[in-house]
């Protein structure tokens, strides 16, 4: 049995290590570092001057309005065109396969390659949806071109990209509930609607829970498509900024990392707070 | 019998409305990677390339050194999937199979790490990188992606599932842990580790912020940073633009749909647990 | 050479960590060649027993020696012995005969692939799956995958063979035929086996001596009759039996045993049966189905209240106080529901229990 000990620790030992070096070891310096300024190579204690900066600073502001914006908008349209789709798919078609294959397809893709069709498809004068929205003679903004737009646009890209993951799980979920359910169900007379919400949509709500802590968090590390969307830049004149774009830019552009840092650690904190919630909530609903 | 088929057809109606939103953007970069300049920013915009220009690759490949993004991109994929995927083996192994003192608290430090984004720790990795002098190398760009605890869960529950009399029985018949891992749990989770394999895989082709930051030489860019890089550098050429993108897309796709029912089952498996 | 002790438990205990003390200090030996079987209600500590022996498990405290050698601090791998699991733990990726060679092709003792595979058929011969040799494991029957199993247990020529209730998954007609097999098998191989199980019947059929546990407590370490003759204690008796024993709450008063609705001299019990002295107070007294029958000179009235067959015999189903009593009457004994009789019981068949189940008739 103590050879069992050591043995253990061997096959622990790789997984630890890199764990301690980096996962651990970055927490605490990016704590660290958002009470220090200076450039990397020569940091100095500044106590709370960095966290002053951030609150102060209208850029850190308009990147938390913009993310929150985002995750507030994105995640329920998403989610709710996701239970629409999932529930279509399980409920009424038979080529199940062939919609949950199509449908998970952006999940796979690289964001960056899709964001870059997504900007031609956005363009204002030559762009796919345009033509399609003046055809049926809808307004047909500047999606990327326009700084009150670009935000909107960000989350149209955003809802398409989530779907996949969450019609997916949704798929999972639906299989799992027990068919006798809707075979009772049946033998008193209950319609459609009443099957999906009185025994589909109870039995989602774990998983619905999850879906949602995952979306937010997704949701409030938005980067890459914004990137891809608007050519590297955050939106004309940084009006689509995120608060990992503050964090890269205050980071690698300014060189100010323990002003970085500080966004860090309050996008560190958000994002466990959420988590926290979800845990809160999955306890909640496993208690019942 | 008349209202079902009327509920059918109108879910059909829906479900092909958004599978073609969905499809459309993959389709309109295919296409649109085949098209004259000319053609890809028309108004009214074509779909269809009058003839397609298949020279448009061969001006990514002459404009931008895709080939070399391409190899770089599927060392660090297959590095970081083969080590990470042998780290977490060990150590799921060691946390299902084996008994010894603190697997309580190494299981909640783990889990609590699997809560913290990793947008939280890459600045300051990217700092402990260039530290060790490990910008634009290989080595800098996989180092903190060898081990992945989010993986070595997946494949602890997928070993939890094993009865643990397989493990006392090869033990009993003589099997060193060594023997066991290889002789029996990796045979016995051949799928599992496939399905782990392939989307960490996948999660490693698209990767793009980290390599951002660790590379800046065009030597040692990966397809995704290339592709942005390009798409600047080359701003006008729509065309080229998109058949670089389609270019980066298309291995991953044709992966994607050759094991679709692994891919997809993985991903359900891995976050139905909460 | 220990041949009367040659598996010797010593002042075994074990407690888990969560502070469950499954074996209270238990003893017991194995003679050489017998098959032993370990019998218990689920939860009695016997799989514990079976896995401290494997060495899957170690001990509290206490000793286990295997021919005289202490094996406490010996790896399962070098015990010798084979273990055969409740749900056979066959590697599913492997065929059968990949599967009965695995214990030849690991480890320090590695044999060559010829070797190992001539070894393993031979096993296989014994055991009679030749013939399934390329199937895999998902293949076979519940019988055959039990037979794999065995073989696999035996290819590296253990010295001690453990059975972890290798029968219960199969159904019941199957068990029959495979426990005999089992049995015929151990005794050719001349192999020493400790079987458990948590079926009265199989132990008895095929143990050449029984220990029966409960609650991590040896009840009765003894050949399988005395079990049903002559039980150490309350539970022992009505664990053995079936059907199970019938119980009848008495005081003993003035030289006679009473009852709710009989009573008898204590004279009329046998005295070379008494364990101790009688002292007045309660007692239970038990007595085997059998053994209480319906009779013109009876002294227990009751009423039938349903007759089940039973193949050549019946039994008889009466209230006694709340609880049910059963008789057990040939199939001739002509009967039926509501009948009034009046039971007779053998004295010297009867057992009287304390109420804490201490034996003392």
């Amino acid at each position: 049995m103590k050879k069992n000990q050591t043995k253990a620790w061997l096959f622990l030992a790789p997984t630890i290590i890199f764990v301690t070096f980096f996962s651990i070891y970055p927490i605490i310096r990016a704590f660290i570092m958002s009470f220090q300024s200076g450039s990397l190579i020569n940091l100095s204690w500044t106590g709370f001057s960095n966290y002053q900066y951030i609150f102060k600073d209208p850029e850190f502001w308009l990147a938390i309005r913009n993310t929150l914006l985002y995750a507030l908008i994105s995640v329920p349209v998403a989610l709710a065109i996701s239970i629409l789709l999932a529930w279509l798919i399980f409920s009424k078609v038979k080529n199940k396969a062939f919609f949950e294959t199509t449908f998970f397809m952006p999940y796979v893709t690289s964001t960056i390659a899709i964001g870059i069709v997504f900007r031609y498809i956005f363009n204002g004068e030559y762009g796919m949806l345009n033509f399609v929205l003046r055809a049926l003679h809808l307004p047909a903004p500047n999606w990327i071109d326009d700084p009150a737009m670009s935000v909107t646009t960000i989350i149209i890209f955003g809802v398409w990209t989530s779907l996949a993951f969450n019609i997916v799980i949704l798929m999972g979920a639906l299989r799992n509930i027990d068919p006798n359910y809707y075979t009772i169900a049946d033998m008193y007379g209950a319609s459609g609607t009443e099957k999906f919400w009185r025994i589909t949509m109870p039995q989602l709500v774990p998983t619905l829970a999850f879906l949602l802590t995952m979306n937010i968090i997704a949701a409030f590390k938005v980067y890459t498509s914004v990137y891809a969307l608007f050519n590297g830049q955050a939106g004309v004149g940084n009006s689509a900024t995120t608060a990992v774009f503050y964090i890269y830019n205050k980071f690698q552009m300014v060189g100010t990392p323990g002003v970085a840092m500080a966004a860090t650690v309050v996008l560190f904190i958000i994002i466990m707070f959420v988590t926290f919630l979800q845990r809160k909530m999955m306890k909640k609903i496993g208690g019942r | 019998m008349k209202k079902i088929r009327w509920g059918v057809l109108v879910a059909y109606i829906i479900l092909i409305f958004f599978a073609i939103i969905t499809v459309f953007p993959f389709i309109y970069m295919i296409l649109g990677g085949l098209m004259t300049f000319r053609e890809t920013t028309t108004i009214p915009p074509t779909l269809w390339p009058k003839s397609p220009q298949w020279s448009n690759f061969a001006k990514v490949f002459a404009q931008a050194p895709f080939a070399r993004y391409f190899l770089n991109t599927f060392i660090t994929a297959s590095v970081t999937t083969l080590v990470s995927l042998f780290n977490s083996l060990l150590g799921a192994f060691a946390m299902v199979n084996l008994h010894f003192k603190g697997k309580h608290a190494i299981q909640i430090v783990f889990l609590s790490l699997l809560m913290v984004p990793g947008e939280a720790i890459i600045f300051t990795n990217y700092n402990t990188i260039a530290q060790m002098g490990l910008l634009n190398t290989y080595i800098g760009l996989v180092l903190p992606f060898l081990t992945s605890i989010f993986y070595m869960y997946y494949l602890q529950s997928y070993f939890s599932s094993i009865s643990t009399t397989i493990y006392k029985a090869a033990m009993i018949d003589g099997a060193s842990d060594w023997e066991y891992i290889w002789r029996i749990l990796v045979p016995m989770s051949k799928g599992g580790l496939f399905t782990v394999g392939l989307l960490s895989f996948i999660s490693g082709w698209n990767s793009f912020l980290w390599p951002l930051l660790v590379t800046n030489e065009d030597s040692m860019r990966l397809l995704n940073n290339g592709l942005t890089a390009f798409a600047s550098d080359a701003g006008s050429e729509t065309e080229l633009q998109l058949a670089a993108a389609t270019l980066t897309v298309l291995p991953i796709l044709i992966l994607y749909f050759i094991f679709r029912k692994q891919i997809i089952r993985g991903v359900v498996r891995n976050d139905l647990k909460g | 050479m220990n041949d009367e002790k040659f598996v010797e438990v010593k002042n075994l205990r074990k407690v888990y960590d969560n502070g469950h003390e499954a074996i209270k200090n238990v003893s017991f030996s194995v003679k050489r060649g017998d098959l032993v079987c370990l019998l218990g209600p689920s939860g009695c500590g016997k799989t514990t027993i079976l896995n401290m022996l494997a060495g899957l498990l170690s001990p509290t405290s206490g000793d286990i020696l295997f021919d005289g050698k202490s094996v406490v601090n010996i790896a399962p791998k070098d015990r010798q012995i084979g273990y055969v699991f409740q749900n056979y733990a066959l590697y599913p990726h492997m065929t059968v005969l990949q599967n009965v060679m695995f214990p030849l092709t690991v480890g320090q003792h590695k044999k060559s692939k010829d070797e190992a595979e001539k070894i393993a058929r031979k096993y296989m011969e014994l055991t009679q799956i030749t013939e399934l040799a390329d199937q895999k494991p998902g293949q076979l029957s519940g019988g055959q995958q039990q037979r794999v199993s065995i073989a696999r247990a035996l290819v590296q020529q253990p010295k001690i063979l453990l059975m972890d209730e290798p029968l219960s998954n199969l159904d019941a007609r199957l068990r029959l035929r495979i426990r005999e097999e089992i049995r015929s098998l151990v005794k050719k191989v001349g192999i020493t086996t400790l079987f458990v199980t948590h079926d009265q019947e199989e132990a008895l059929s095929i143990g050449d001596k029984i220990i029966l546990f409960h609650q991590g407590v040896i009840q009765q370490d003894d050949l399988g009759q005395n079990f049903y003759l002559n039980p150490n204690n309350y539970f022992v008796a009505n664990f053995v039996g079936n059907p199970v024993i019938d119980n009848f709450k008495v005081k003993v008063a003035d030289g006679k045993v009473t009852a709710a609705n009989f009573s008898f001299d204590v004279s009329e019990l046998d005295k070379n049966r008494f364990k101790r002295d009688l002292t007045d107070g309660d007692y239970v007294l038990s007595v085997r189905p059998e053994n209480i029958v319906p009779a013109a000179d009876g002294i227990v009235p009751a009423e039938i209240k349903d007759v089940e067959l039973i193949g050549r015999e019946r039994i008889l189903k009466f209230d006694h106080e709340g609880q049910q009593v059963r008789s057990l009457v040939d199939l001739e004994q002509p009967v039926k529901s509501g009948d009034q009789v009046k039971l007779k019981m053998r004295y010297d068949r009867v057992f009287l229990f304390t109420p804490e189940g201490e034996r003392v008739y």
